[in-house]
């Protein structure tokens, strides 16, 4: 005979029952509030805001993090208050000082002062992170009093106020943070241990807290309540691993997401069609281009500049544009159309395969020669970047360059390129800023031109007085001429051939408001809502 | 079937055999179409180059993710390629490094078994012992391994491929020498003065070929079904390669476009039955038990 | 012989096997044509001396091939399988992540194998001959020449996008947040939370893949019960069993079936490494963050650390399931108790 007697194993039962109910109740009564789902292609390769350089980064740390400045939600060419309510230059342009807005709290409830903004971008600067180049013209930053913070500058930095209002100057609360193995000291770059764990918490002012994050899962904001600005809609906002384009339209289409960022040019059609679904499109500032290293060594005959001119002609732009969606246009050099001083689409280039035979004939290759071409396997804004590197393949096959293709994992790559190794090499870049002097990475003594060997010993002293004008010069005018300069000298000369510029297809549910595509931080989360 | 002591016949009388195959035949009609089939395949990819319509590798923007029309029979992909035409093209790949899989793998498998066989004692428990740890490796798992340590390509997936594969030769072979040495006809070779090397390579393994053939014909479909997956994966040739397994993998990236996937994906699946179906009817031929 | 004298014995001969495992992978790792430094370590460690040296002393790098290979062996033995270059996590903590995922799956997927192969196996074997054998053996024919990444894409298109049938990718709906982590087992875990709601959006995510590995395997585990049922039924105890006036029915499930089962028990064990490589191809499909898509995004990525460590795991599992199905062995076959 059992233990439990009939009895008790039907109040057992009964138990049981009821528990579950009670708590398939509570799960329901959870799901009142009101949850965002995005799905997208995760790459991130840290939550630390000192460290962060990544696309899914960038969504998260602005939506837990404020900066003193920011950019108005639609548009690039201005500037608004965040953190800071008020700003002046000094006239030579090295010293700026900021107001800061009252009544800021941190998430944790503690108030936001001077003092913190200090710490934030000490520690910002004293890790030496993958974006702490930023800071690089950062000589000091003072609190002469709880609510002004003077940044002085060690030389003129004509888009220092652009560089304020990226990710990587978000302030941080340095109680927390120190508590967690932060530290703004001198060698922060060997004693801060905080890295790990950003990825479980944020420590920011931002309007949404960052609840978890399982990598190649998801992301979960949560709403702060001790927010300062205007309280964003969603109380849940999660950002949903979905490496495939295909699969986030079956999701979008399921319903199991309600935005997907990784909507592909060919996929525009068939969502516009689903009633409910729409398709949001524009212009990305994303830059693809091939980089060819100007190192012998690596580069072999691509390290010849007669080779890298060839190999610009040879590239089918329209084809690339047909490929990449209705917002895609032909960029003319190393600065995206559209960013302040850059040339027009009146100045891309166009196919020439006979002058890129030509040129190769001249440089010794008449019969052309074999490369490999080393690319990450990813899918850009929507756009699988493999199938742009077999076209490449078979672009620059016609003009008798045979390409061997090697793709690899984006980490990896990434690092590999970082190195300086790779002969021949396709990427894409992002502005790190919205400045047009993030471009000037792109020149010899700069990380770009390094990448690709090429160096400052082999550069012209022509070329660097104008990298170093560009760098400094603050009138709008001059700036305009200077990069135009430039991107001539880049067009001529350069061991770079962007060849598109990408379109942005996000899909959402029509009941989504606020979907927008921002240059800075893409998609802002706090700034969505939801027709009921 | 007579049999004499000092009989050098090998087990593999044609007369009997040709019976077998027509009763087979009756009995498991899927033999024949599997051999149809086959035929079909290795045909049409042999012949690749004259019945394909367009070059496999020529990319064309406009016509990119185009539906089975009548100039392409199979839609294009995501490049503007012919379906019909990479299928065919990348065929020959995917059949000629199953073949030389299966060809390497039981000319290893089949050395060492039988070396191992013949031996006997503790090199056998050796060479067994060291057999069985790669057995113990699931497949495509150490496929993967091995072209990750060696880089991804083409050569190293077959070479990967043919390291799985050997084991089971191995011990298929030995044990058929094991039996075999028990012979009469080897104890009869050996009083004659027969070197050992004689002995094992030209007295019992020309015995043991019946079945090693048989088991070879069998594995084909597999070899070709792993060598499908792990270019599935990315191991196998390079991205522009048309390759039965990469394009279905591409094609999931555009599933509403299901021409991208289907058709290179029911290539790989008729023809890998197709080779079962012949390898079951093969198996009920020389299967002790339908000798009824 | 007594039980705990087989289970030894077993387990004896299971250990030089998993050291066997250990030296194969150790082989294979060395076969790298690039030094292990720059292998093993991400490209920013590789420039710090200090980590590099940290990496050689670790792994016994300095010393000789043997004295290497006794180091790996030792930290393998204490769960050390390296760190991964992607996650810059202990390799073995990766694994703890990703393994209960593909458990589940493996489970599910063997039921599934195991109910349409045996019950294919047995139709066809008692009807043998009629056109019921016929279809049967076809059926399993198809199930083991489907090459099992297109029966995934079928499987998602039709009864997925098409008919809405199964749910998607993943294993859970994005909206459903997974219950609290008792064993990583979606099912269980949700039982113990009491969220009935977890539970069947985790069911309805594990049908379809579970589907088509179970159709995968089911059809080699349906060919070895066919021809072990077909061996059994002719036997003599059972024509005895007939001739005592049994109804079919309990001569088939009574005498034949438990004695059928050996073979049968052995093809589960072969065919859960199939599963295991199976799963490889089924979770990248179906987005399932289990060892199976970690295996295949460590070997793209070429994270070998990450490789190894899941190449030895994934065979010692297999090594072990083998183990297990021998001491089943013990219970379904009399002549290794008489032994």
């Amino acid at each position: 005979m059992s233990v439990f007697s009939r009895p008790r194993r039907a109040l057992t039962l009964v138990l049981v029952l009821l528990t579950t109910l009670a708590l398939s109740l509570a799960a329901v009564r959870a799901q009142d509030e009101k949850v965002l789902v995005i799905g997208a292609a995760e790459f991130l390769d840290s939550m630390d805001p000192a460290r962060s350089y990544s696309p899914t980064g960038i969504i998260t740390l602005n939506a837990t993090y404020d900066t003193l400045v920011t950019f108005p939600p639609d548009t690039a060419d201005s500037f608004v208050p965040r953190l800071a309510a008020s700003w002046e230059a000094s006239e030579d342009g090295l010293t700026y000082t900021f107001t800061l807005r009252e009544g800021v709290l941190f998430s944790d409830g503690s108030p936001l002062t001077a003092s913190d903004v200090v710490f934030s971008f000490n520690r910002f600067k004293n890790i030496k992170g993958n974006p702490s180049f930023l800071a690089a013209t950062v000589e000091s930053v003072e609190a002469p009093d709880d609510a002004t913070v003077v940044i002085t500058l060690n030389a003129s930095d004509p888009a220092i106020l652009a560089k304020l209002a990226a990710w990587p100057f978000s302030v941080v609360n340095p109680e927390v943070v120190t508590a967690n193995g932060g530290t703004d000291a001198a060698d922060a770059d060997t004693t801060d241990t905080a890295d790990a764990w950003f990825s479980t918490a944020s420590a920011g002012s931002g309007p949404y807290i960052l609840e978890s994050y399982e990598k190649e899962s998801q992301v979960v904001l949560v709403r702060n309540t001790n927010y300062w600005g205007t309280a964003p809609y969603f109380d849940r906002v999660i950002l949903q691993n979905i490496p495939e384009s295909a699969a986030q339209k079956v999701a979008l289409e399921a319903g199991d997401i309600d935005i997907a960022l990784d909507i592909t040019p060919d996929q525009i059609e068939a969502i516009d069609a689903i009633d409910g679904l729409s398709v949001y499109t524009t212009g990305s500032f994303t830059l693809h281009y091939l980089a060819m290293n100007r190192n012998a060594e690596f580069g072999g005959p691509l390290a010849d500049p007669k080779v890298e001119a060839a190999v610009r002609a040879a590239i089918d732009y329209e084809g690339f544009r047909q490929l990449a969606g209705p917002g895609a246009v032909t960029p003319a050099a190393m600065l995206p159309v559209g960013m302040f001083g850059a040339y027009g689409t009146d100045k891309a280039p166009v196919r020439d395969l006979d002058a890129a035979k030509a040129l190769l004939a001249e440089a010794g290759y008449p019969d052309g020669f074999e490369t490999t071409l080393e690319y990450p396997t990813y899918t850009q804004e929507g756009l699988n970047i493999e199938t742009l590197a077999q076209k490449l393949k078979s672009d620059l096959a016609e003009a008798g360059i045979t390409v061997n293709l090697v793709p690899g994992d984006i980490g990896t790559f990434i690092e590999k390129v970082r190195a300086g190794e790779s002969g021949f090499f396709l990427v894409w870049w992002q502005p790190d800023y919205l400045d047009p002097d993030n471009y000037l990475y792109f020149l010899p003594g700069r990380n770009g031109g390094t990448r690709a060997g090429w160096l400052e010993a082999d550069a012209e002293a022509s070329l660097l007085e104008l990298r170093d004008k560009a760098l400094t010069e603050t009138n709008p005018e001059e700036r305009v001429k200077l990069f135009a300069e430039v991107q001539d000298y880049w067009i001529a000369n350069g061991p770079y051939a962007p060849y598109l510029q990408g379109s942005i297809q996000v899909g959402h549910n029509d009941n989504i408001v606020g979907v927008f595509r921002h240059p800075q931080w893409l998609i802002d989360v706090a700034g969505l809502s939801r027709v009921e | 079937m007579t049999s004499s002591t000092f009989s050098s016949t090998p087990v593999f009388d044609w007369r009997d055999r040709a019976n077998k195959v027509g009763f087979v035949l009756r009995r498991n009609p899927l033999v024949l179409i599997g051999v149809v089939i086959t035929i079909i395949w290795v045909l049409a990819t042999l012949f690749a180059y004259q019945i394909a319509p367009f070059d496999p590798s020529v990319q064309n923007i406009n016509d990119r993710l185009q539906a089975p029309s009548q100039t392409h029979p199979w839609g294009t992909d995501e490049l503007g390629r012919d379906i019909f035409s990479r299928v065919l093209h990348g065929g020959r790949i995917t059949i000629v490094a199953g073949i030389a899989v299966i060809v390497f793998g039981s000319l290893l498998g089949s050395l060492i078994g039988s070396i191992s066989g013949f031996l006997g004692g503790n090199w056998d428990e050796l060479m067994m012992r060291f057999t069985e740890l790669f057995l113990a490796f699931p497949t495509i798992i150490l496929a993967m391994a091995i072209t990750a340590a060696l880089g991804p390509d083409l050569r190293n997936a077959v070479l990967a491929l043919v390291i799985v594969w050997w084991p089971s030769y191995a011990r298929l072979m030995r044990g058929l020498v094991i039996s075999a040495k028990t012979n009469q006809y080897v104890d009869a070779v050996e009083s004659l003065g027969a070197t050992r090397p004689y002995i094992l390579f030209r007295t019992i393994v020309p015995n043991c070929l019946s079945p090693m053939l048989v088991l070879t014909t069998l594995d084909i479909g597999n070899a070709i079904l792993t060598f499908a997956g792990l270019s599935f994966l990315g191991l196998g040739a390079e991205p522009t390669t048309a390759e039965w397994g990469r394009m279905v993998a591409v094609g999931i990236d555009f599933f509403d476009q299901w021409w991208m996937w289907l058709f290179p994906g029911l290539a790989i699946a008729t023809l890998v039955m197709a080779l079962n179906f012949i390898g079951d009817g093969l198996r009920d031929i020389f299967d002790p038990r339908t000798r009824k | 012989m007594p039980l705990h004298l087989y289970i030894v014995r077993r387990f004896l001969f299971a250990i030089p096997l998993i050291i066997g495992i250990t030296l194969v992978a150790f082989i294979i790792a060395n076969a790298v044509p690039s030094d292990p430094v720059s292998a093993n370590l991400p490209e920013k460690s590789q420039n710090d001396p200090e980590i590099v040296a940290a990496f050689r002393r670790e792994w016994g790098l300095d010393k000789s091939l043997p004295e290497q290979y006794v180091t790996y062996l030792g930290n393998v033995l204490q769960g050390n399988l390296g760190r991964s270059i992607k996650t810059k996590r202990p390799v073995i903590d990766d694994i703890r992540q990703f393994l209960p995922a593909t458990f589940e799956l493996a489970t599910t997927s063997i039921i599934t194998g195991l109910v349409l192969g045996v019950g294919m196996g047995i139709i066809s074997a008692v009807w043998r001959g009629k056109l019921v054998d016929y279809v049967t053996r076809t059926v399993a024919l198809l199930g083991v020449s489907f090459p099992v990444f297109v029966l995934a894409l079928l499987g998602l298109s039709i009864l997925h996008a098409q008919l809405g049938l199964a749910a998607g990718p993943g294993r859970l709906d994005v909206r459903i947040t997974k219950p609290a982590a008792v064993t990583g087992l979606y099912i269980i875990d949700s039982v113990i939370a009491g969220r009935a709601d977890i539970l069947a959006n985790a069911l309805s995510h594990l049908i379809l893949p579970s589907l088509v590995l179970g159709v995968y395997t089911s059809g080699l585990i349906s060919r070895i019960t066919r021809s072990s049922m077909l061996e059994v039924l002719g036997a003599e105890y059972v024509r005895t069993a007939r001739s005592k006036g049994l109804s079919e029915r309990v001569v088939i499930m009574r005498h034949a079936f438990s004695n059928a089962l050996i073979p049968v028990v052995t093809v589960i064990g072969l065919s859960f490494g199939n599963l295991l490589s199976g799963a490889v191809l089924t979770e990248t499909i179906f987005s399932w963050p289990g060892i199976g898509r970690y295996a295949f995004q460590a070997s793209t990525s070429q994270d070998f650390p990450a490789i190894m460590g899941i190449s030895m795991l994934i065979a010692i599992i297999y090594v072990g399931v083998n183990f297990v199905v021998d001491i089943l062995y013990f219970f379904l076959d009399p002549r290794i108790r008489l032994a």
